[in-house]
């Protein structure tokens, strides 16, 4: 802090090396300048002008990281412990603290335990099915597919950059009942397809279907750089030694693949974990709750004004993702 | 060493001091008796004012306020439009920032809350309260204050296709409940249709089609004095059962669509009847084609035992508290007031006069249907104008699904939504 106020201090006049020196504090202070001879003290101011350089230099992100993204944070925890309401933001201080109740009642709120269990659900199945479907897209690019290889990788790519809303009305027309694609697809099998939007069993299904198909062209992205640091010499060793395709891919792609792996995995599990964009434009958590999320439900708590709930239950998050993170992190580590 | 030290007596201050600050003071305001806005002065208006509206209205408004700034000379009105999308947060921020516009275009649904935060300015005594319909001047009244004026007014009544209906051996929609019911059953029976009549199975806002129902039979969503919520009374549970029936009975769909297609159902005849507000009226025209006109009508929600009711919406005009032209504001929304702006305003948008007077203008007296809908209007009602009321309401619309969609007992739902309201509080 006082480094702080030193250097903006110096910002306004040219700094010389003696004014610097001099308004450098005391140099007993220093280790450096507590140093025998001349030539110690020179490098220890050196140093100083150095790290005074350095700190005017990263001033300005210091202020706005404060400014907008600790502030909003150290708020939003002080404001989980509150009971904040909308109408109190004209005076956010002047509020009870109730410590922490709204954990308390956001755990036992059914609403928000059946979101809970539904993020689970989306989660749980979500992720692996995008991780199979991107592994096997890059496996396919990397190996299989050697014509119009650009267009095949746009095009599984082309859903992560379109925009939500856009594919939100696509999907809707596929899922519809009677007379959606994908039902009439099943129908030519003799299969009846469910009412995938109007029923609470095949909602989230319906919804997952759509966020894997949505993501995994990153994932794959991913993968596919992965595939191709695996060294040829490898697989060929593999081959000479009678390994089949199956095996080599098992045992060599797939360990070489495991950096790469737990980061496709970290990175979908933060997305899928705080999944929001799929309920809201296409179920509004509907039918009957099946495809409210925790995040949703924390969108609708902010919504009603219940900002000191909505705060607890984003931290709420916050928690699950990091321990989800670590245990993966844990899971995936090397094993040397 | 001593600096960490020095920063973390600072941190530790700093916070010990926030915390001490905190604690609410006592309440203000949203309690205590009803009051009055003081008095806004004579003569022209001056100056200039910020006006926020949204949606259609916000584009179609300069077109009217020209005619206040010619009325007014050196007046000027600066309008600015803004999507609903945004607009709650924009005015949750604007309270906060103090930032607030002179006069605002507000939904219904949010005077409690506005209210609540200290934002609005009372209504002055100039303003005549009983040249409004009733339940729209409900709207603007938070615990017994009056906070602007209710702008324009919209209300459901029953759509029916009258070709469709003749085959089926109805000349008239009926006015009873049961009648309904077997209107519905004979459009499916007689005349071809898909579903019997298009009622929403839950979800936001299907308390707009079940309520009319329940204060048709002088159903009230507060009790102890306006103080409470009240879902379970009997009339909302014998409202609940009867439009449960139609689910069960097999005359409205269960599991309709998420965006509901009620006007191209309509038009073809599949879903020959329907609950909705005077902006469809428009909309199946447009789909329906030349000549749709005459092929439907509307009708008042069937009586109960209370007459015919329904659900009044719309937008309220508000002058905040920190305008800086108090008396040009007042003077521009009680001018908005106006019947003959009123009605010169639904030339321009079809948004439906809130000014039971404006009603006699040829425009909206030559028209048949408007008329139902300005008769509905007169018996229709507004929801309590509580800060929490959208959240609470929430609560119903999700049992509701579960009465329509699974036949779960009706009692119980609204018992559980009940339940709900009374842990969430009025927020008053």
């Amino acid at each position: 802090m006082t480094a702080q106020t030193g250097t903006t201090g110096s910002v306004t006049g040219p700094v010389t090396p003696a004014a610097a020196t001099a308004s450098g504090g005391p140099d007993d202070r220093s280790p450096r300048g507590a140093g025998p001879g001349v030539s110690g003290g020179r490098v220890g101011s050196a140093r100083r002008r150095q790290g005074r350089a350095a700190w005017i230099l990263a001033i300005p992100f210091c202020l706005l990281f404060l400014a907008f993204t600790a502030w909003p944070v150290i708020q939003s925890l002080f404001m989980s412990i509150t009971d904040t309401k909308a109408r109190d933001l004209r005076k956010p201080f002047s509020v009870n603290i109730i410590g922490l109740d709204n954990f308390t009642k956001a755990l036992s709120d059914p609403t928000f335990r059946k979101a809970a269990a539904n993020t689970a659900y989306f989660v749980l199945v979500g992720m692996p099915l995008t991780l199979v479907l991107a592994l096997t897209a890059a496996v396919a690019l990397d190996k299989g597919i050697t014509r119009f290889r650009a267009v095949f990788r746009l095009g599984f790519y082309m859903p992560v950059i379109t925009s939500i809303v856009a594919v939100a009305v696509v999907w809707r027309f596929l899922l519809q009942e009677p007379g959606g694609l994908i039902n009439t697809f099943l129908g030519w099998f003799g299969i009846t397809g469910p009412n995938w939007l109007g029923d609470p069993n095949w909602s989230m299904p319906a919804l997952i279907m759509m966020a894997a198909w949505r993501n995994f062209g990153t994932a794959m992205i991913i993968f596919l750089a992965g595939l191709q640091a695996v060294p040829a010499e490898l697989h060929e060793a593999g081959a000479i030694d009678g390994a089949s395709a199956w095996q080599r891919f098992r045992h060599v792609t797939l360990p070489l693949l495991r950096p790469t792996m737990l980061f496709v995995m970290v990175t979908t599990s933060i997305g899928y974990l705080q999944v929001f964009e799929e309920p809201f434009v296409m179920t509004k958590g509907g039918p009957l709750n099946s495809t409210m999320t925790v995040s949703y439900y924390t969108y609708q708590q902010f919504g009603f004004g219940n900002y000191a709930l909505a705060s607890a239950m984003s931290y709420i998050i916050f928690v699950v993702i990091a321990v989800v993170t670590a245990l993966q992190f844990r899971l995936l580590r090397e094993r040397t | 060493m001593r600096r960490t030290t020095a920063i973390t007596v600072a941190c530790m201050t700093a916070t010990a001091l926030t915390v001490t600050a905190c604690g609410r003071e006592a309440d203000n305001g949203g309690s205590g008796a009803a009051q009055t806005g003081a008095a806004v002065s004579s003569g022209k208006a001056t100056g200039e004012i910020t006006v926020w509206a949204m949606g259609a209205e916000g584009d179609n408004l300069p077109k009217l306020t020209k005619e206040f700034e010619a009325a007014n000379p050196g007046v000027k009105v600066k309008v600015t439009a803004i999507p609903w999308d945004a607009a709650h947060d924009k005015f949750t921020t604007a309270i906060t920032a103090g930032k607030t516009p002179d006069v605002a275009m507000v939904g219904t649904t949010w005077m409690g809350e506005f209210a609540a935060s200290d934002a609005l300015d009372p209504t002055p005594a100039q303003v005549d309260k009983s040249a409004f319909f009733e339940g729209a001047q409900k709207t603007t009244e938070v615990n017994g204050t009056s906070f602007g004026i209710p702008w324009y007014v919209e209300t459901r009544v029953l759509y029916y296709r009258s070709d469709l209906a003749k085959k089926a051996g109805y000349d008239a929609a009926p006015t009873d409940p049961q009648g309904l019911k077997d209107m519905a059953k004979a459009m499916q029976t007689k005349a071809g249709a898909k579903w019997g009549i298009g009622l929403q199975a839950g979800g936001e806002g299907s308390w707009q089609t079940l309520m009319p129902f329940a204060w048709s039979d002088g159903a009230d969503l507060t009790k102890d004095g306006g103080k409470a919520y009240n879902f379970d009374s009997p009339e909302i549970l014998k409202a609940t059962k009867y439009y449960q029936s139609f689910f069960t009975d097999g005359i409205s769909n269960k599991s309709a669509p998420a965006t509901p297609t009620t006007e191209p159902d309509f038009a073809k005849g599949t879903v020959p009847m329907f609950i909705s507000g005077p902006w469809m009226m428009s909309a199946v025209e447009k789909v329906g084609g030349a000549g749709f006109k005459d092929k439907y009508n509307v009708a008042p929600i069937p009586a109960g035992s209370a007459g015919s009711s329904s659900f009044v919406g719309g937008s309220n005009f508000v002058v905040f508290k920190n305008t800086k032209n108090r008396d040009t504001a007042w003077k521009f929304v009680n001018w908005l007031a106006d019947p003959k702006v009123q009605s010169k305003w639904y030339t321009i948008s079809t948004d439906l006069p809130s000014v039971k007077s404006a009603w006699q203008d040829p425009a909206l007296a030559s028209d048949k249907k408007l008329a139902v809908f300005g008769k509905q209007l007169e018996t229709a009602k507004a929801p309590p104008s509580f800060p929490t009321w959208e959240q609470a309401i929430k609560g119903l619309d999700t049992e509701l699904e579960k009465i329509t969609k699974t036949g779960a007992d009706p009692a119980a739902g609204l018992k559980t939504a009940q339940q709900q309201a009374e842990s969430i509080g009025t927020g008053a």
